[in-house]
């Protein structure tokens, strides 16, 4: 019969010999110290991530370098002096010494210095990443992103948009993906009527809160053209963790065409134009709840996938977009979204004009093509938990009114089959 | 006349009305709700935090079991929301600050050679107002049970960020409940620091100069000053947020002009000095059991008090510090980042003097120090990561990112929460008079360890690579789910170690090893008393000549005994052992206060029917905490006088004395 401790023992080297084969059948899964995903602080792709990124590893330096000498002094010291055996702890009691102020003083004086290391590219960061630098203000691109429960809007004040076709212009307005000019400063304004959000593309820099009642600024650049991943880092209800956003950076004559195409109104397909869809198109799938929805294509070359979403389908359906139109028509959806041009004029919901060029949908958290459209606009709340476009923000009703009592909710819209389809493919014909 | 001796009854009280009688039962449940003794209200806090420590694990288990592997649909959205809120509001409010509490209250008063605190039933009311907190605060569980809607548990985080706290986005009443447990607690904390520092200003046994008390004794004071002074915050701030919810006022309501940003200085302002209120036990205990286990003095005891003070001090000028990125503007910003790097240096050489400690002594390798060796490296790595948030333009990355997670686990569990697993272990012996086996004790140490590790280490490489917190799912596409699984198993882990750190625990406050007194050779006055200390802990207030006043003892035999046999002529000539009279009314004061909140968080700022009722609940309340305080102060401070006979047994008690 084997003692307590032989069975750990043995356990013990169990598992480390099954750690071992773990190690070696998942080596390539294991190394996550790699730290290069889509929203990595350490592989970035801006000069604010990079200054941001080189203070980190000014604290880190010197964090290892005094961890390293401190820990040897502790780890010497506990196998140096302690007690290896019952009688050399009860032997006389050493020395009752009760410090040394000279080693004391010293070693302030060395922590002091220490950090002074770190203290000073700090004060230059924090000057230096606040704003956009005094040089590149003039040119520097604005634009306005503002947080709602649970997606983002992106205002473009002196890009000018078509309202309608006597030529009445707005300011440019986009949701959820943030298009700039590459190797650009940019000063993003940052607002929200609700709660607070937070602005955060790791790769291009570090966060700025979106707070009520305060106008917060945020200066990005990006090195060079590319898809990058964002999410809001504030705690802000229900669904927070699915409140996700891109930005797209483009070439300077890239972005002026993307800019043009914007500004148009929303895309007419006429009836009884293109071919019909076969039957399975948009076909409602079931997913499971938090099931991802995005494709291993668009994930490794994202910025292709977006340029794609750019250019008209190969294959419309004519007469099922107008019926999506008509849908978006008597189910109201233009009383909160807007689709310019085509009579839905709303505000409290993400602009649609040109919802069709957009590589994702939700709140960029599912991508954007006839699967999960249908998915979303099947069932949003089992999408997003507590979203608006279900139960409706303040006065305005989504697929459930909000009981005149006050309690409860009664079902507002409810979409057939066909209409689900005919809603994608008129909204996926929104280029 | 020597100790055994007992006076005649000089004065008998007159009679008073039967509702006035002082309670008497020694044992059962009265006896408990009573009890004025230190220490049995030092193992109840004990005794509930535990509890509450267990739920908080339970809770972040149910977490990681949700962040496991991408898109798990093990809670909902808003069950994982619940979660992490009541999570942290539990770990900090309802289980490091008890648990704190517990050891100030056993521990302190025997340090400084005192036989109570300075008011034992106000201590007694800290006690029954922290246990009624802890219950509202986690009352809303049971509304989705029976199925009333809008009485959950909170969800708004446990910082409570507004507007998401406001009435429009958090329309039920879990918010409510939050503000008014959180409001209890802070009752609960304020009246025992005051305790506290009365206790360690008046009550020192002679001899027992400031410069000589123990530094978990001046731990203690410096965390009983932060929370007198920085509770007050959250209260105004929990007022006006319940005032806004509740009556219409618009401190933090947008759209009536005001300020969501008011709330975030408030609450740091509490927060920040909080976070030290839940360290500084912590040091103060690895302060003692460090020097007892290597067998000498603290290294640097007066620079490592000072330090304690400095970071207390400091602690209220760097709260901004959580807010590097609400857009303070550069010359704040850098304020307040190089005022959170001075808080290294106080850190650091706290860190240096334990070492210091170690350095020549014969170190004895038992549980309490592996667990407080433990503390100190896992507490160095918690410190780097914290100065590395002090830059604030490289914190703009890390902020709410898993890389702060990491970061406060180790502060907060390779912190505090390793401290006071070690204090448990240190004067378990002393507080029971039985003793944890070494193999046990030395096993879930190393468990622990490894299952703490294993979780929060993989955290930081997740916060740097950008997965934010508070979020109850994420995408396969991001490169998290191989370090989340990693933090998850080892989550599992850690469990598994509490599980055995517990149950070894239980086992051994029933059947462990009796262990004669002053097990582990001590040196502060604490080890001078037998175990279990009796009631009246000192037999003869000790008269202090040295910072290490039991090693003292110990090597002064002779002329201690001389002196003490002194103290006892004149203490006996005095009357006895004088002992305060146990009291009920502070716990029908707390039931009052229970009864008052739990009207306040069913208010309406759109009155419906029943408001009467809830408005007649309140007054109520105030009605039953009136005549709590009512007969409290009716009831007088008196005491009784205790005669022992020369084995420390109690010959008479005395029931009429005055004091």
């Amino acid at each position: 019969m084997p003692t307590l401790p032989t069975i750990l023992a043995r356990s013990g080297r169990a598992v480390i010999a099954l750690a071992g084969a773990f190690c070696l059948a998942g080596c390539e899964k294991l190394n996550f110290w790699r730290m290069d995903g889509h929203q990595s602080t350490i592989v970035v792709d801006g000069p604010v991530a990079r200054e941001q990124l080189d203070l980190f590893l000014v604290t880190c330096w010197v964090s290892l370098v005094i961890f390293i000498v401190v820990g040897s002094v502790l780890a010497y010291a506990t196998f140096k002096f302690r007690a290896r055996s019952e009688a050399d702890e009860h032997a006389a009691p050493p020395e009752q010494s009760h410090g040394n102020p000279l080693i004391e003083l010293s070693l302030i004086v060395a922590s002091v210095l220490a950090l002074v290391v770190i203290a000073i590219p700090t004060v230059k960061g924090i000057w230096n990443t606040y704003d956009v630098p005094e040089a590149e203000r003039k040119d520097a691109f604005e634009v306005t992103a503002t947080g709602f429960q649970w997606w983002f809007k992106f205002e473009y004040a002196k890009e000018e948009a078509l309202v309608d076709s006597a030529g009445k212009k707005t300011p440019l307005i986009t949701a959820n993906e943030l298009v700039i000019p590459a190797g650009r400063a940019v000063r993003i304004h940052l607002r929200t009527f609700d709660v607070i959000h937070s602005f955060w593309v790791p790769k291009l820099g570090g966060k700025v809160d979106m707070i009520p009642n305060r106008a917060n600024i945020i200066y990005l650049k990006a090195d060079k053209p590319g898809y990058f991943w964002g999410q809001c880092a504030e705690y802000c209800g229900d669904s927070h963790a699915v409140m996700r956003f891109r930005v797209i950076a483009l070439e300077q004559k890239e972005f002026a065409e993307w800019v043009e195409k914007q500004a148009q109104l929303g895309r007419e397909v006429p009836a009884g134009s293109g071919t019909t869809v076969s039957p399975q198109f948009a076909a409602l799938k079931s997913f499971k709840t938090n099931q991802a929805g995005i494709t291993a294509a668009y994930d490794k070359t994202p910025l292709d996938s977006w340029r794609t979403k750019q250019k008209a389908e190969s294959q419309e359906d004519g007469n099922l977009i107008a019926k999506g139109r008509e849908v978006f028509a008597a189910k109201n959806c233009g009383t909160c979204h807007t689709v310019r041009g085509h009579g839905a004029g709303g505000v409290t919901a993400p602009d649609l004009t040109h919802f069709g060029s957009r590589t994702t949908l939700a709140g960029g958290l599912l991508e954007n093509d006839e699967t999960q459209l249908r998915r979303w606009i099947h069932d949003p709340l089992a999408v997003k938990p507590g979203n608006k476009m279900h139960f409706g923000v303040g006065a305005m009703a989504g697929y459930m009114k909000k009981n005149d009592s006050g309690k409860g909710y009664t079902r507002n819209i409810t979409l057939t089959a066909e209409d689900e389809v005919a809603l994608v493919a008129y909204l996926q014909s929104l280029k | 006349m020597d100790a055994t001796a007992h006076l005649t009854h000089e004065d008998h009280a007159p009679a008073q009305p039967a509702l006035l009688n002082h309670p008497k039962a020694k044992t059962g449940l009265m006896m408990w709700l009573t009890t004025v003794d230190h220490k049995k209200i030092g193992f109840l806090y004990g005794f509930f935090a535990l509890i509450f420590f267990l739920v908080g694990g339970f809770e972040a288990l149910l977490i990681r079991t949700q962040l496991m592997v991408p898109n798990n649909d093990f809670l909902s959205a808003e069950m994982y929301n619940t979660m992490f809120t009541m999570h942290g509001t539990t770990m900090i409010f309802l289980a490091v600050m008890p648990l704190s509490a517990a050891f100030f209250n056993f521990i302190m008063p025997l340090q400084i050679g005192a036989r109570d605190v300075a008011f034992p039933r106000l201590n007694a009311f800290s006690l029954w107002t922290f246990v009624v907190g802890a219950i509202v605060l986690n009352i809303g569980w049971i509304g989705p049970i029976f199925g009333v809607a809008g009485h959950n548990a909170p969800d708004a985080g446990w910082y409570g960020y507004s507007p998401l706290t406001s009435k429009v986005f958090s329309p039920g009443h879990s918010v409510d409940y939050w503000i008014m447990g959180l409001q209890l607690l802070g009752v609960a904390s304020i009246a025992a620091s005051l305790n506290f520092i009365v206790t360690i200003i008046n009550m020192r046994a002679p001899g027992m100069t400031m410069m000589r008390l123990p530094v978990f004794t001046w731990m203690t004071l410096f965390t009983a000053f932060l929370i007198v002074l920085s509770f007050p915050f959250i209260t105004i701030a929990l007022v006006e947020l319940m005032m806004d919810r509740n009556f219409g006022t618009n401190f933090f309501e947008v759209s009536g002009g005001g300020m969501p940003i008011l709330w975030q200085h408030l609450f740091w302002v509490f927060g920040h000095p909080e976070v030290y209120i839940l360290i500084l036990p912590a040091m103060g205990i690895i302060s003692e059991i460090l020097p007892t286990f290597s067998r000498k003095p603290l290294f640097g005891y007066p620079i490592v008090v000072f330090s304690g003070a400095s970071i207390g001090f400091l602690g209220f000028a760097v709260w901004s510090h959580h807010m590097f990125t609400t857009g303070m503007g550069t010359v704040a910003t850098a304020a307040f980042s190089l005022a959170t790097m001075c808080i290294a240096v106080p850190t650091g050489v706290k860190i240096f003097n334990w070492i210091g400690t170690l350095w020549g002594g014969h170190l004895m390798m038992r549980t309490p120090m592996m667990f407080a060796l433990g503390f100190v490296w896992m507490f160095m790595i918690g410190g780097f990561s914290g100065v590395m948030h002090s830059a604030a333009p490289a914190d703009s990355q890390q902020n709410d990112s898993y890389f702060v997670i990491a970061h406060f686990h180790y502060v907060l569990i390779g912190g505090s929460i390793f401290a006071l697993l070690a204090g448990l272990h240190y004067w378990f012996p002393l507080m029971f008079g039985r003793k944890v086996s070494e193999f046990w004790g030395k096993l879930s140490f190393w468990v622990i360890f490894v299952g703490f590790n294993v979780t929060f280490f993989p955290m930081h490489f997740l916060g740097l690579n950008g997965m934010p917190r508070r979020t109850f799912t994420y995408d396969p596409n991001l490169g998290w789910d191989t370090a989340n699984f990693i933090a998850t198993i080892g989550s599992y882990v850690l469990g598994v170690g509490m599980t055995i750190y517990f149950v070894v625990l239980a086992y051994t406050f029933f059947k462990g090893e009796k262990v004669k007194k002053d097990y582990w050779d001590g040196r502060t006055l604490e080890w001078s008393l037998d175990n279990p200390p009796p009631e009246y802990n000192f037999r003869v207030i000790p008269t202090v000549h040295d910072r290490d006043a039991w090693w003292y003892e110990k090597n002064h035999k002779e002329e201690v005994a001389a002196e003490r046999a002194e103290h006892a002529k004149a203490e006996e000539a005095h009357g006895g052992i004088h002992m305060p009279f146990g009291s009920i009314w502070p716990f029908v004061t707390a039931m009052g206060l229970f009864v008052i909140s739990i009207a306040v968080t069913m208010m309406n700022s759109n009155p419906e029917p029943g408001i009467h009722a809830r408005l007649a609940t309140t007054l109520v309340g105030f009605l039953i905490a009136f005549i709590g305080i009512y007969f409290w102060s009716l009831e007088g401070n008196e005491g009784y006088h205790l005669h022992l006979d020369k084995d420390g047994k109690v010959i008479e008690d005395d029931h009429h004395a005055k004091h």
